[in-house]
């Protein structure tokens, strides 16, 4: 977050749906990795898990290789929404704290400016859906 | 003079002059002498004199005066078609027509058909097969039907071996090894290496080694080795043999070689992949074969292992037993999952068990050997993980007890003899990824009759029932437990696995892997089994 220069956290929301699986971990690393490198200077990345199907144990190590790569591009990573099913994975798994726990290194999550969201669309069951980043952009950008 | 070769339509006679004729023309009188020729047919035929008899070309004198038809030959090395027309004084006007180049296309034409249907046939020969020896054979066959008297197929090995397949002139297959090293031949190795690509190489025949020349071919005449360009592998190379009666390679000859070797040579490789890929597949299920479990201890042991139908499925669900030893007084069964299917996963299912497996004197602290194998597992460059749990089981009269941990993996079941089904209270992080990982050992008593169930997602999330897509899910399963209340643990896991199947049906699954620890019901102590397989390997 740079508020002296007049601007909002850079946020990427991404919004997914439908199951998280062997079939589709691959195209939701991709999305991520395109939105991270789309420029601005992203400082949050937050994915939306309320359309969020069947997570199998590729998907969840997809999540941990995301919120691993974020960390080391110190990006904060956040899990919004999420349901009892992920949850319940996250929580047998051992994953919850690691997963929905801030980065001692990462600015603080709230309060600050909302995070822009613009048209987390669905794509169809075993699809992850993926936003342009959003955010207030430094004027004249 | 003058002769009128054709009547206009309009009826009108018109003249032409034969000399001014412009291709060669000879006029022929009834008895076959010639009455007149053009210089163009005097240069072809220079024998040819007025008033004497044409003798030559023989086709053109024999062919019949009274009622002429057109007729064609050779004269000297070119082809000519003549075309009569008959004058009214019986005389004949045979008028020659060059058609060596239209017939040097005809010919090409076909030759050019016959190599396209040729390379087709080869074409749907080759991929009639994804079995390399048999790809190996088809190459040779055809090679020595369309392109040569022999043909001999060499495919490239890192041993110091070469596997040859030969189809000799007689078309007879042989397969054979040849203990010798490629540069033995000028090209071989070149050509073999597949990489940078080679055009084919002549070797002259007297230079050729003996096992380059099936028995009884006779004297070579002419030796070219061509490369099998692979799909970004070097599938080959093909050793095409004439005999010296024969003509030596055309161009057009070569070029076709040059075409079907990349036929043959796509295929080869297809065939080598898809068999590497097989192998690793088998590598892969045998390597996921359930281990037969029996009595340890005076304990009972019994596992069940489905793979997944689907091969692309199977993942990396394992278990293994330990038996006791000197290290480790008690039995320590683990089971567990890894994320993925495929190769990846099998080489995470094959650390972690072998990690395991070294770890076993510290299975007294299943919290600290979790740790240890969490280190020796993570990695900067994936983030798979496996989820495990851990049983220690030791005797104690006649009960058994038992340390259950589970690391981010489904707590075990513990069914009781009058039926009800417990979560084994335990918990903790998944193997792998994270640089801390914690858990929570669960101490667990069997009475006599009753069983600690251990099973892989695979069962919960089985997929199926009347609408085909519910998940099997927890309640299911413990439901499916309760009715094992006091039976064996072998009848344990059959009655899961079977309950599991029918909630499946034809619909596809991971693999589920189930295995059951039941004290024995009034078994004495006599009951022990003091064989000790060093490994059970699932």
């Amino acid at each position: 977050m740079t508020p002296s220069f007049g601007t909002g956290p850079h946020a990427v929301r991404l919004a997914l749906t439908g199951d998280l699986d062997y079939d589709t971990c691959g195209e939701l690393l991709q999305r991520v990795r395109t939105a991270l490198d789309g420029g601005g200077g992203v400082e949050e990345l937050h994915l939306d898990c309320g359309g969020l199907g069947t997570v199998d144990s590729m998907g969840l190590s997809t999540l941990l290789q995301i919120h691993r790569s974020t960390g080391r591009e110190g990006i904060a990573f956040r899990l919004d929404d999420i349901g009892p099913a992920l949850r319940r994975l996250l929580e047998l798994t051992g994953t919850y704290e690691h997963l929905t726990t801030p980065r001692q290194s990462e600015p603080p999550g709230t309060p600050g400016p909302p995070v822009a969201e613009e048209g987390a669309a669905a794509t169809g069951a075993g699809r992850a859906a993926a936003d342009r980043p959003g955010g207030p952009r430094p004027a004249g950008a | 003079m003058t002769s009128s070769p054709a009547r206009p339509r309009t009826g009108a006679v018109s003249t032409v002059s034969v000399a001014s004729a412009p291709c060669p023309v000879v006029v022929l009188d009834a008895d076959g002498h010639i009455a007149e020729l053009n210089d163009a047919a005097a240069a072809l035929v220079p024998a040819a004199r007025p008033g004497q008899p044409l003798s030559s070309p023989a086709w053109l004198a024999a062919a019949d005066r009274t009622r002429p038809v057109p007729v064609s030959g050779e004269v000297g090395d070119r082809w000519f078609s003549a075309q009569p027309s008959v004058l009214a004084d019986g005389r004949t006007v045979w008028w020659l027509l060059d058609e060596t180049a239209h017939r040097s296309t005809a010919a090409e034409l076909a030759a050019e058909r016959g190599r396209t249907r040729f390379l087709t046939e080869a074409s749907t020969a080759l991929l009639a097969s994804l079995n390399l020896e048999r790809c190996m054979e088809v190459t040779a066959r055809l090679a020595a039907e369309h392109l040569a008297d022999a043909a001999l197929v060499i495919s490239p090995t890192a041993a110091r071996t070469l596997p040859v397949v030969a189809c000799d002139h007689r078309r007879e297959l042989s397969r054979s090894t040849v203990a010798e090293a490629p540069d033995s031949v000028p090209g071989l190795a070149e050509a073999l290496r597949g990489f940078p690509p080679v055009p084919s190489r002549w070797i002259d025949p007297a230079t050729a080694p003996d096992w380059l020349v099936p028995a009884g071919f006779g004297e070579v005449g002419s030796l070219v080795i061509t490369p099998l360009p692979g799909l970004g592998v070097p599938a080959g190379a093909l050793v095409l043999l004439r005999r010296a009666q024969q003509d030596a390679f055309t161009e057009a000859e070569e070029s076709l070689a040059g075409l079907f070797a990349a036929r043959a040579g796509a295929a080869m490789s297809a065939a080598r992949l898809y068999a590497e890929q097989n192998s690793i597949s088998e590598t892969l299920m045998r390597e996921l074969l359930p281990p037969t479990l029996r009595q340890t201890e005076g304990v009972e042991f019994a596992g069940g292992y489905r793979a997944s139908g689907d091969t692309e499925r199977i993942g990396g669900d394992f278990y293994d037993v330990h038996p006791p030893t000197e290290d480790s007084p008690e039995t320590l069964v683990v089971l567990g999952d890894v994320a993925g299917k495929g190769l990846e996963a099998a080489v995470l299912t094959g650390k972690i068990r072998n990690t395991l497996h070294a770890l076993l004197p510290m299975a007294d602290d299943h919290a600290r050997m979790l740790r240890l194998v969490n280190n020796a597992m993570r990695t900067s460059h994936h983030t798979r993980f496996a989820t495990l749990v851990m049983a220690s089981v030791r005797r104690e009269e006649r009960e058994v007890a038992l340390r259950l941990t589970s690391a981010g993996h489904p707590a075990p079941l513990i069914i009781r003899r009058d039926g009800t089904v417990e979560e084994a209270d335990t918990g903790g992080t998944l193997i792998g990824v994270l640089p801390t990982i914690t858990s929570r050992t669960a101490r667990v008593r069997l009475a006599p009759g009753e069983t600690c169930l251990l099973f892989t997602d695979g069962v919960t999330e089985a997929r199926g029932g009347p609408l085909g897509d519910t998940m099997f899910g927890d309640e299911r399963l413990k439901r499916a437990a309760a009715e094992c209340a006091g039976m064996p643990a072998e009848a344990v896991v059959e009655r899961v696995q079977m309950v599991t199947s029918q909630w499946i049906g034809g619909g596809r699954h991971d693999d589920i892997a189930v295995l059951a620890i039941t004290a024995p019901r009034g078994a004495h102590l006599s009951a022990v089994d003091g064989a000790t397989r060093g490994r059970y390997t699932a």
